[in-house]
C-alpha cells in the first residue's frame, strides 16, 4: 500500500495588485501558496470565513465548492487558474478567493516570522471577511464584528471598483486585524504615534507584501526601465534614486489609477517625504495618518537602499541580470516584511513610539541573524530612521547601536518553574511579582499579564531560536491634580478632578533556559511620555468622546472628511 | 455734515422650529428711516403646537413688519434649516414668494454659492479649479443626501426608528433646496458672494454700520492655516455620490446572474454576521451624512456688525473649521473680545461655539450687569443628536454656560407665539 502525503500548501490565483495593473492588456495575476486545508464553501477555512453579504443590495452570494487539495480537478485545487480576466472581474466567487488567499498569505507570513500561531484580536478563531460589504469607498477591520469589510464603488471610469481586488488594501486591513491580536493595547488611546503606528505598520505590511511578489517587481521595472525585452538592465536604473523613482513611485502610480481616493496616496506621499528630522516635531504630522507616513517613508526608503546597495555589491559591470535584480528586490521585501513583523515581539505592550519600534527591529533581528554583513538591513534601517528624526529608544552597544539593553541584574528565579512559565500566566505573574523591585515596577497600580507566547523561530541560516514572550501591563487611576506627585504635567485647562487612567507595562523575553534576555518597558509613571500622551488626548477630545478613538471605519473616513482633527478640543 | 447712523436696533427672533430666522431692523432718524435685514429663513422640523403654515405666517409677518421692503437678505449657507423659507410654489403663494415681493436690494451669500464657482459639465476635468472642485463636491453631497433618504426609507424596518429618524433629519437638511436657491438667485438687485475679509456689500443699505466678514475662508485662506487641502476629499464625495446612486436603483445588481440565497435559506453560520453587516450599513450612512453636514455648515457666513459702540456677531452654523482662520488672527480675537450680542452658532450644538471664542468674550458675566453679553439661540430640543453621545442640540453644557454668563434668549420659550423682539440702543 502506498502512503499518501497531504500537501502542505495550496496554490491559488490572486490579482497581483489590482485590476488596473496590466501586462499586454491583461490583468497581472500571481499564484500564491497558502497553508493547505480542505475548504468548506465560502471559502471557509480554519482561520478565515468569507461571507459574501452585500448590505447595499441585500444579497448573500452563494459560494462555490472547492476541490480537494492536490486534486487534478481545476488546476490543483485552484478553480480560477485558467479563468479569463472577464471571469475574474465578474465572478463574486473569485473575489471571495482573492480575499481568502491574501488574508491567509499574510497570516502565514506573520506565523512564520513569529514562529507560532497568531490569534486574531477577538475571541474566535475565524475572521469573517465580507468582500462586498457595502457600496462605499471604504474598507476596514472591525473588531466588534470580528471581520474585515471591503466596499465597492463606481470608479471615475464608470467601471465598478472593488476594494477586495486590491492586494494592498486587503493586506492592509489584515495587518490591522493581526496587529490587534498581537498587541491588543495598541488601539488604546495613547500618543499620536501609537495610532500612527497602527496605520503605518499596516501600510508597510501591505506594500512589502506586494513587493515580495516577483511578478510585481518585474512588471514595475519593465514599466519604468527601458529595454524590457532584454535580459539585462543598465546599472544606472538600479541606483537608490532610480529605484525610488521607478519602483516606489511607479507602484504608487499604478495603485492610484483606480483607487486614489481610498488609497489616499500613502505611498506617493511617503516616498516624496525627503529625509528630514523636523517632521516628527511638526504639528502638521500630528494626525495619525500623516504621522504614519513618516514611518512608511523610513521603512520603504530602507527597502530601496538595501536593494540598491545589494545590487551595487554584485560587481562593476555596466549591466545587471534582469532576473537577478527582480529576485533580489522581492527577496529583500520579503525579509524586511519578516523583520518588521518579528519586531512586534520586542516592542513594549503599550504607548508605542517609533523609536521603540526601531530598537525592537534592531534587537529582534540581531537575535535571529547575528551576521548582517551581506545586506546590512539593520545599519540601513537605523540610518534611514535617524534621517527621519527617529532615534532608537535605546543606546545599544558599540557593535549593535540601538538595540535594547540587557535586563536588570539580580532577578530572582527561585520559587518559579520555567516549564510552567511557558504556559501558565499565573506562574509568570508570580515571577513578575516577586521581582517587582528589581524590574522597577510601579507598585501602587493594577498589574496583569496580557499574553504569554512561547515561540520557535527559524533564522535565515536555518538556525532555530526558542523564546518565550510575555507582555504585562500596569494601570494607575488618578485625578488630574494628583499628577504632580508622579512628575507628570496635567494639560492646560483640564479640571482638577478629571479622572485619568495611566497605562504602562513591559515585555519580557525569556531565552530557551528560562532566563530573561530583555525587559522592554514603557513605565506607567514616565513623566515626559505620560505628559505628552495626556496633552494629546485632552487636546484631541478623547475625554469628550472616547468611542471615536477606537474605530477603524471612522478613522479611515476621518482621513478624508475631517482634516481638522484638533477641532474636538473646542467642543462642548 | 453729520454722519448717518442708526440709533437703535430691533432684533426679531422668529419661531421656525429647528432653524434660523432673524429680522434685524436698524432704526435711523429722518429720511433714512428703518432698514431691514433678514438673516436666514429656514426650518427642518416643527412641532404641531407651532401651528399650520408656520413658514407662510412668518413670511407674512416679515412683510408686514418691513412694510413690504427688505433692504437685504443674508443666506448664511444652503442648509434647509436656513433657507427653506425662500421656497416658492407654482401659485406664487409660498413663503419665498412673499419674501421676494419685499424686493430686497442686496443678497448676501457665501463664496461657495457664486455661479462662477460651479463646474460647467462640458469642462474638461483637467481645467477644473480647486474652487470648482470643492463646490462640485458640495453638489455631490446633495445627491448623497437624496440617496441616503431613499435608502433610509427603503430600509426603515432594518434600521430601527432612532437611526431612521436621524438619517431622515440630516438627509433632509442637506437636500439641495433648489427652489429656494433659485429664488435667492432671482431676488435682489445686487448679489455678493463673500469670504473672510470681503467687503460685505451691506454698507450701501446700512449707513453708519461697519460689517466685517469673518468667514468662511476661501480655499487659499484655509490653506494658510493647515497643510494643502487634500484633493482626495473632493474626489471622495464624488465617488460616494456615485456609490449611493448605484444603491438606490430599483434592483441594484452587482453581478449579473450570480446565485444568491434567499433571506430564509441563508446558512446558519452566516446569519449572525449578516445581521452585523446590515446594522453597519445604517451606521455607515449616518456617518456619511454627518460628515457632509459638517462640511456644509462650514460654508456658513460669519458676520460682525459694528455700530454705535456695539458689536453683533452672527455666525450662522459655522463650526470650528470655518472659525479657525478668523480665530488664528490676533486682530480678530481682539475685535471679538468686545462682542455685545451673539447669535449662538448652529442652534447651540456642541461644536459651533468654539470654546476659545466663548472664553474670549469679555462681556460674559456671572452677574446681571448693564453691559452683559446678550445671546440668542434659535433651536428645538429632541431633534438632533442624543445626550448619551453628548451630541444633543442644544448641548446642555453650552446652554448652562450661556445661561450662567449671559442674558440668554431662546426661541424655545416662544411656544405658540410667532416671534419675540429685543431692542438695543446705540451711542
Amino acid at each position: 500500500m502506498t502512503a499518501t502525503t497531504t500537501p502542505r500548501t495550496r496554490t491559488l490565483t490572486i490579482i497581483a495588485q489590482d485590476p488596473s495593473v496590466r501586462v499586454k492588456g491583461k490583468i497581472l495575476r500571481a499564484q500564491v501558496e497558502v497553508p493547505a486545508e480542505e475548504l468548506a464553501p465560502g471559502p471557509w477555512g480554519y482561520r478565515v470565513h468569507v461571507v459574501d453579504y452585500d448590505s447595499s443590495t441585500l444579497n448573500l452570494y452563494r459560494p462555490m465548492k472547492y476541490p480537494p487539495i492536490g486534486s487534478s480537478e481545476n488546476g490543483d485545487g485552484d478553480p480560477f487558474f485558467k479563468a479569463s480576466d472577464a471571469k475574474l472581474l465578474s465572478d463574486p466567487n473569485f473575489h471571495a478567493q482573492n480575499v481568502y488567499a491574501i488574508v491567509m498569505r499574510i497570516l502565514a507570513r506573520f506565523e512564520f516570522a513569529l514562529g507560532r500561531r497568531v490569534s486574531w484580536g477577538f475571541y474566535g478563531h475565524q475572521i469573517k471577511v465580507a468582500p462586498h460589504a457595502f457600496a462605499d469607498a471604504n474598507a476596514f477591520y472591525s473588531e466588534n464584528d470580528q471581520a474585515l469589510m471591503f466596499g465597492y464603488f463606481p470608479g471615475m471610469s464608470g467601471r465598478m471598483v472593488f476594494c477586495c481586488l486590491s492586494h494592498d488594501i486587503v493586506a492592509h486591513e489584515t495587518a490591522h486585524a493581526l496587529l490587534d491580536g498581537l498587541r491588543t493595547r495598541y488601539t488604546d488611546p495613547s500618543s499620536p504615534e501609537q495610532a500612527a503606528f497602527h496605520e503605518g505598520f499596516a501600510d508597510v505590511v501591505a506594500l512589502l507584501s506586494v513587493f515580495a511578489l516577483p511578478k510585481i517587481v518585474e512588471t514595475i521595472i519593465d514599466l519604468n526601465a527601458p529595454g524590457k525585452n532584454s535580459s539585462r538592465i543598465a546599472r544606472k536604473y538600479t541606483t537608490v534614486e532610480a529605484l525610488r523613482k521607478s519602483m516606489l513611485l511607479g507602484l504608487a502610480k499604478e495603485m492610484g489609477q483606480e483607487l486614489p481616493a481610498i488609497r489616499g496616496d500613502v505611498l506617493r506621499r511617503s516616498v516624496k517625504l525627503e529625509p528630514s528630522r523636523t517632521y516628527i516635531k511638526d504639528p502638521e504630522f500630528i494626525e495619525p495618518h500623516r504621522r504614519g507616513e513618516i514611518f512608511v517613508a523610513a521603512v520603504m526608503n530602507s527597502f530601496v537602499e538595501v536593494w540598491a546597495r545589494r545590487l551595487k555589491a554584485l560587481g562593476t559591470t555596466r549591466y545587471l541580470d534582469r532576473e537577478r535584480v527582480v529576485e533580489e528586490g522581492a527577496m529583500i521585501a520579503d525579509y524586511l516584511l519578516t523583520m518588521v513583523i518579528r519586531a512586534l515581539d520586542y516592542a513594549p505592550p503599550v504607548n508605542l513610539e517609533f523609536c521603540d519600534f526601531l530598537s525592537a527591529v534592531l534587537t529582534s533581528d540581531r537575535e535571529i541573524n547575528p551576521n548582517d554583513s551581506r545586506y546590512h538591513f539593520r545599519d540601513i534601517l537605523r540610518e534611514t530612521f535617524v534621517s527621519y528624526g527617529i532615534d532608537p529608544a535605546s543606546e545599544g552597544t558599540e557593535e549593535d547601536p540601538g538595540i535594547w539593553a540587557p535586563p536588570e541584574a539580580g532577578l530572582n528565579y527561585d520559587l518559579v518553574h520555567f516549564e510552567s512559565m511557558q504556559r501558565d500566566r499565573d506562574e509568570v505573574f508570580r515571577f513578575i511579582w516577586q521581582n517587582r523591585k528589581v524590574l522597577n515596577l510601579y507598585e501602587d497600580s493594577y498589574t496583569r499579564v496580557l499574553s504569554l507566547r512561547p515561540c520557535l523561530r527559524i533564522g535565515p541560516d536555518g538556525f532555530a531560536l526558542r523564546e518565550t514572550v510575555v507582555e504585562y501591563m500596569q494601570i494607575v487611576n488618578v485625578f488630574a491634580d494628583e499628577l504632580d506627585r508622579l512628575k507628570i504635567t496635567a494639560p492646560e485647562g483640564m479640571p482638577a478632578k478629571q479622572k485619568l487612567m495611566l497605562y504602562g507595562g513591559g515585555t519580557l523575553i525569556f531565552d530557551e533556559y528560562g532566563r530573561v534576555k530583555y525587559h522592554i518597558t514603557n513605565r506607567v509613571d514616565h513623566p515626559e511620555r505620560q505628559t505628552q500622551r495626556l496633552k494629546y488626548l485632552w487636546e484631541y477630545g478623547y475625554y469628550n468622546d472616547p468611542r471615536s478613538f477606537k474605530n477603524f471605519a471612522n478613522l479611515h473616513r476621518k482621513k478624508r472628511a475631517a482634516p481638522f482633527a484638533d477641532s474636538i478640543r473646542q467642543e462642548w | 455734515m453729520a454722519t448717518i447712523k442708526p440709533k437703535k436696533l430691533t432684533l426679531r427672533s422668529y419661531q421656525v422650529g429647528f432653524g434660523d430666522c432673524f429680522l434685524l431692523t436698524f432704526h435711523y432718524n429722518g429720511r433714512t428711516g428703518d432698514r431691514h435685514v433678514l438673516i436666514d429663513f429656514g426650518s427642518t422640523g416643527k412641532k404641531k403646537s407651532h401651528g399650520e403654515n408656520l413658514m407662510v405666517r412668518v413670511a407674512q409677518d416679515i412683510k408686514k413688519r418691513t412694510g413690504g421692503k427688505l433692504h437685504a437678505i443674508v443666506a448664511t449657507h444652503r442648509h434647509k434649516d436656513h433657507i427653506s423659507g425662500f421656497t416658492t410654489n407654482a401659485k406664487q403663494t409660498g413663503p419665498g414668494d412673499i419674501i421676494a415681493s419685499c424686493n430686497p436690494d442686496v443678497i448676501i451669500q457665501p463664496w461657495t454659492e457664486h455661479p462662477k464657482a460651479r463646474v460647467n459639465a462640458k469642462e474638461a476635468p483637467g481645467t477644473i479649479t480647486k474652487t470648482q472642485s470643492f463646490v462640485s463636491s458640495l453638489r455631490s453631497m446633495h445627491e448623497i443626501a437624496e440617496s441616503v433618504l431613499l435608502e433610509a426609507e427603503r430600509r426603515k424596518h432594518i434600521l430601527g426608528k432612532r437611526l431612521h429618524d436621524q438619517l431622515t433629519f440630516l438627509g433632509e437638511d442637506n437636500l439641495s433646496n433648489l427652489s429656494a436657491v433659485e429664488n435667492l438667485m432671482r431676488m435682489g438687485k445686487r448679489h455678493h458672494y463673500l469670504n473672510y475679509g470681503s467687503r460685505s456689500g451691506l454698507e450701501s443699505v446700512l449707513p453708519g454700520v461697519k460689517i466685517r466678514v469673518l468667514g468662511p475662508p476661501n480655499l487659499k485662506q484655509s490653506e494658510e492655516i493647515k497643510s494643502q487641502r487634500n484633493k482626495d476629499e473632493d474626489e471622495f464625495w464624488q465617488l460616494q455620490a456615485m456609490s449611493n446612486k448605484f444603491v438606490i436603483q430599483k434592483d441594484p445588481m452587482l453581478f449579473n446572474g450570480a446565485r444568491t440565497y434567499s433571506h430564509a435559506n441563508a446558512p446558519g453560520a452566516t446569519r449572525w454576521f449578516v445581521q452585523r453587516v446590515r446594522a453597519l450599513r445604517g451606521e455607515q450612512l449616518l456617518s456619511i451624512v454627518r460628515s457632509l453636514d459638517k462640511v456644509m455648515n462650514n460654508t456658513s457666513l460669519i458676520l460682525l456688525f459694528e455700530v454705535g459702540g456695539k458689536k453683533l456677531l452672527f455666525p450662522g452654523d459655522a463650526q470650528i473649521e470655518n472659525w479657525s482662520y478668523a480665530l488664528s488672527k490676533r486682530s480678530v480675537q481682539r475685535l471679538l473680545a468686545g462682542v455685545d450680542l451673539y447669535k449662538v452658532g448652529h442652534h447651540g450644538s456642541r461644536n459651533a461655539t468654539p470654546r476659545s471664542l466663548w472664553d474670549n468674550f469679555s462681556k460674559r458675566s456671572d452677574k446681571v450687569t448693564k453691559n452683559r453679553l446678550e445671546t440668542f439661540c434659535s433651536t428645538m430640543r429632541n431633534k438632533h443628536g442624543t445626550s448619551r453621545s453628548k451630541t444633543e442640540v442644544p448641548r446642555k453644557t453650552l446652554v448652562a454656560a450661556l445661561k450662567g454668563s449671559s442674558n440668554y434668549h431662546t426661541t424655545e420659550t416662544l411656544g405658540k407665539k410667532l416671534s419675540f423682539d429685543f431692542t438695543m440702543t446705540f451711542r
